[in-house]
């Protein structure tokens, strides 16, 4: 078994370090960049946090900085983990073994906007909402569209294998993503496209390497240059919700406007009646609707006027074909708006007495298909109640299914429950409870042919020990890729039962 | 590594932590960090241990014994206060009203620096800064050149003020010793309008400054010397022309003096505003320029003042005014403010370069301000590009007014420094 040891990091390393950077402040070994550089915004065991600090984090400038950081890690057998915002929900950008935190905040430059051939190339550390703002006098724009959009970072997306809201209209961030540059796990620094040609969207020379290189969870490299799609920034957004006093009835016209064929469809979500009592709990503040309504669907669309605007009466139509209730403008357009804001905060956790505590957010986010939402919602709030019974710090935010498929979004939901929890309160019980909840969920999303993560990663505890059933056959064939590209399992060590790689 | 073992500052610690904990867990358990990319130090060093959240995260790591303050203090003076973390703070913005939660990073980012001082963590450049200021009486503004209460008058010269009154002008130091344009041309506007105020027998620093910095006692003491000249004189209404000051008259002297503190402190963008407004002030001058306007942190960002300095610029006669909204303006900030050009001037200069720099970018020949402490490092920054004005100085000159004072020091006096 070869696998990366922990806490090798001494002062020759760090001498090396500053040599290979050349700035002693951007080598931080202190205890205070190493703890802030330990968790995600998901639920952490805070009584641990010691267990999971790096021991030193790198703020690389360049993609040969980064390749030295790594060559020498690969060298010394020192694990590496590769940090963009640290802003995902599954603890991609956690260390699990110390090691060095390559941290690529600082390599946030745009290197070119190429307005003919449509492609925005950048540096990993930057974050989509600053890139548009300097795309928007050019009448474009990046629509990678995450909860996180307004602080989540380019390179975390590839990394992570992001989905946007906008995805089944504009595709997600590996459909976003037309090339890289990439450090291996070894330290050679690789361009990563379709074929060859950095701003192609399709090829078929060679293998197709990029998407290997999405979604990997920081386990097969390190992305330090990203080509990006530019898109014609819409005349017209268009938003509605409806509102419904049956789950059925809202979970049917899902099924019909996603099937509808309208091109400018960007999403459509559907939220259950436990996250409308979630959202009720702040009467002031959101859709104060009457007790009656038990489920609501929120559709945008995206596009030319000449598109959007009679598509939007079909939408109406659509929307109401089973007794939907339109929620009017100011709703629809209000809620859209705020969509990264406001739909998991933490103030609306409560106690199982009923105080208000705040809870940090877990957004498990299974992909499912359409036919077994229904069952599997039935089956997810069965659990979290029991635990929530059981541990008495842990709370049921609700559900919402979102469209995930990109430009086809009629058959793929990436489906999210959110379970509020009670971080000051965790102690090893009730994380050990926590991480046995988790993975009984993940389990019903596999029994029904789904898969554990749409987006987050399956990096977690209870969730990472269910990827080799999940991946089944093809399990061999990652755990091959996996030694093959990163024979001293330096990258990212102890992710997604990987280290199964080198027994 | 060696195994870290908290040292502990012991009860300070302790009580520090028992008081910010559960606000510092409303940010920690939140999955939106939505403060970080708006955060005029975060967009220059990139650096996490520097974001809003890691200041709370940090209270959280201190409960746990994780750190302690000296592990975290140098993290702390990597702040400007200017607000924009909590404005963009979901919990803030979408729940907050309903919770009665505002989540206060720079209330915690004062009260570590605070913790800092009384634990023997205090930073170098500051505490030299308010030795000067405990010995000087006024801030040390000026570096090398001597700051007195016998010179806080100067700046008037020629105006003829009286002293003391039922309104008082107070002047900050900054305008008081090295921006007297700014300090002349908002006395010479009240007067034209004909507002009787006079100004203080001894006026010392707001103490304001102190405070940002930890340094709770001196700025305590400050503020009832300044209260206490305030009453010997019967003055009812005070006249801040200043933001930073004005923050210190409407949040941290009703925090020192509760309710017995009673006086009418009036913003002096405002109060021109309204002269403008009233015909009481005539802005028949053109100014034949093209510029933008920089939205002050503490009026925009801390006070929600951003209409009244864009009413008055759309009032001046011949100037072409481009605006960028004051949302947008959330994420700008000249650096300028809660010490940082003390400790950190090169992110000062960096955050006033960027700052600058969107002005350019707009083709724009000034860039309009109105607080004379981002005019300094602003000014360094355009370094004699773009022309950085003040808002009351511009107003002057519309109004036909003769300013006189300097805009840049004292002659022979080196810029630098700031506070």
């Amino acid at each position: 078994m070869s696998v990366a040891f922990k806490s090798a990091v001494d002062d020759a390393v760090l001498d090396e370090l500053r040599a290979i950077t050349g700035d002693n402040d951007r080598v931080l070994p202190n205890l205070t960049s190493r703890v802030n550089r330990t968790r995600v915004p998901a639920p952490f065991p805070v009584h641990r946090w010691s267990e999971f600090m790096p021991d030193v984090a790198v703020l690389p400038v360049s993609a040969e900085e980064v390749s030295e950081v790594v060559k020498l890690a690969n060298r010394l057998r020192i694990p590496v983990v590769p940090r963009a915002g640290g802003t995902g929900l599954a603890d991609g950008a956690v260390p699990l073994r110390g090691g060095i935190c390559v941290d690529v905040k600082l390599m946030n430059k745009i290197r070119e906007i190429d307005l003919t051939d449509r492609t925005v190339t950048v540096g990993p550390g930057i974050n989509m909402l600053k890139l548009n703002e300097e795309l928007r006098p050019h009448g474009v724009f990046y629509p990678d569209d995450p909860a996180s959009y307004p602080c989540s970072l380019v390179g975390g997306r590839i990394g992570t294998g992001g989905w946007s809201l906008l995805g089944a209209r504009f595709g997600h961030t590996r459909d976003l993503v037309i090339s890289m540059q990439v450090v291996l796990p070894t330290g050679e620094i690789v361009e990563i496209a379709e074929g060859g040609g950095r701003k192609l969207r399709k090829s078929s020379t060679g293998l197709t390497l990029k998407q290997l290189f999405t979604g990997h969870q920081g386990t097969l490299g390190i992305t330090t240059e990203a080509t990006l799609e530019l898109v014609p920034r819409p005349e017209v957004e268009f938003a509605a919700f409806f509102a419904f006093d049956d789950y059925m009835k809202a979970y049917r016209t899902t099924g019909a406007l996603t099937k509808s064929g309208l091109a400018t469809l960007a999403g459509v979500v559907l939220f259950d009646e436990w996250k409308l009592r979630y959202l009720r709990r702040d009467d002031e503040a959101y859709i104060p609707q009457p007790g009656w309504v038990r489920a609501v669907v929120a559709v945008a669309m995206y596009g030319t006027r000449a598109e959007v605007e009679p598509a939007s009466r079909r939408v109406m139509e659509l929307g109401r074909s089973e007794g939907g209730k339109y929620l009017g403008d100011e709703i629809s357009e209000g809620d859209w708006a705020s969509r990264h804001d406001r739909y998991a905060t933490p103030l609306h956790g409560r106690s199982r007495d009923g105080q208000a505590v705040p809870m940090s957010w877990h957004c498990e986010d299974a992909a499912l298909n359409y036919s077994v939402l229904p069952q599997v919602r039935e089956e997810w709030h069965a659990i979290v109640e029991r635990y929530i019974d059981r541990y008495g710090i842990f709370d049921d935010w609700g559900m919402f299914a979102y469209t995930s498929g990109p430009y086809k979004p009629w058959a793929d939901y990436l489906v999210e429950i959110d379970v509020g929890i009670w971080e000051q309160r965790l102690d090893d019980e009730s994380w050990a409870g926590w991480v046995a909840c988790k993975r009984e969920i993940a389990e019903v999303a596999l029994k029904y042919g789904g898969s554990i993560t749409a987006c987050h990663g399956a990096t977690r505890e209870g969730d990472a020990e269910l990827v080799p059933s999940e991946m089944g056959s093809a399990w061999e064939v990652v755990k091959r890729i996996k030694r093959a590209l990163d024979p001293n399992n330096v990258m990212n060590p102890g992710k997604q039962m990987l280290d199964e790689a080198y027994e | 590594m060696a195994d870290y073992s908290p040292n502990g500052d012991g009860e300070l610690q302790r009580e520090f932590v028992e008081r910010w904990r559960d606000n510092a867990y409303g940010c920690f358990s939140s999955g939106h960090k939505f403060c970080r990319e708006v955060c005029p130090v975060m967009q220059v060093t990139r650096n996490e241990n520097h974001t809003p959240t890691a200041f709370h995260a940090d209270i959280v790591a201190m409960e746990k014994g994780v750190v302690s303050v000296a592990d975290v203090a140098d993290d702390y003076v990597h702040c400007t206060q200017c607000g924009a973390c909590e404005l963009r703070c979901p919990n803030t913005l979408f729940t907050g009203d309903f919770y009665r939660h505002r989540t206060r990073t720079v209330d915690v980012v004062k009260a570590m620096r605070a913790l800092m001082v009384a634990t023997g963590n205090e930073r170098e450049g500051w505490k030299l800064w308010n030795e000067r200021l405990a010995d000087g009486t006024n801030e040390p503004v000026l570096g090398d050149v001597p700051v007195s209460q016998e010179h806080v008058r100067d700046w008037a010269d020629g105006l003829d003020l009286p002293v003391g009154g039922d309104t008082i002008l107070f002047v900050d130091c900054e305008a008081a010793f090295y921006r007297t344009s700014y300090a002349r041309a908002f006395a010479l506007l009240l007067q034209r309008a004909g507002v009787e105020f006079g100004l203080m027998r001894e006026q010392w620093c707001c103490g304001g400054p102190a405070a940002e910095m930890g340094y709770v006692d001196l700025a305590r003491k400050h503020a009832e010397h300044n209260v206490a000249d305030w009453r010997a004189v019967g003055a009812r209404r005070i006249l801040a022309p200043d933001p930073h000051d004005y923050i210190a008259f409407t949040e941290d002297y009703p925090a020192y003096f509760g309710d017995a503190y009673d006086f009418e402190v009036v913003l002096g963008v405002e109060l021109v505003a309204e002269l403008v407004r009233d015909g009481r002030l005539a802005l028949t001058e053109p100014v034949e320029r093209t510029v933008t306007y920089h939205d002050p942190c503490r009026l925009n960002k801390r006070k929600g003042v951003h209409e009244a300095p864009r009413e008055l610029l759309r009032t001046v006669p011949g100037l072409e005014f481009k605006d960028v909204d004051h949302v947008t303006q959330w994420s700008y900030c000249s650096g300028g403010g809660a010490g940082l050009p003390i400790e950190k001037p090169e992110i000062t200069a960096e955050i006033s370069r960027r700052r600058v720099a969107r002005a350019e970018a707009l083709d724009v020949d000034a860039l309009v301000s109105a607080c004379p402490w981002s005019e300094r490092p602003l000014s360094q920054a355009a370094d004699g590009g773009l022309e950085v004005m003040d808002l009351f100085e511009l107003v002057a000159r519309s109004a036909g007014i003769e300013i006189g004072g300097a805009a840049h020091g004292p002659a022979g006096v080196e810029a630098g420094g700031g506070g």
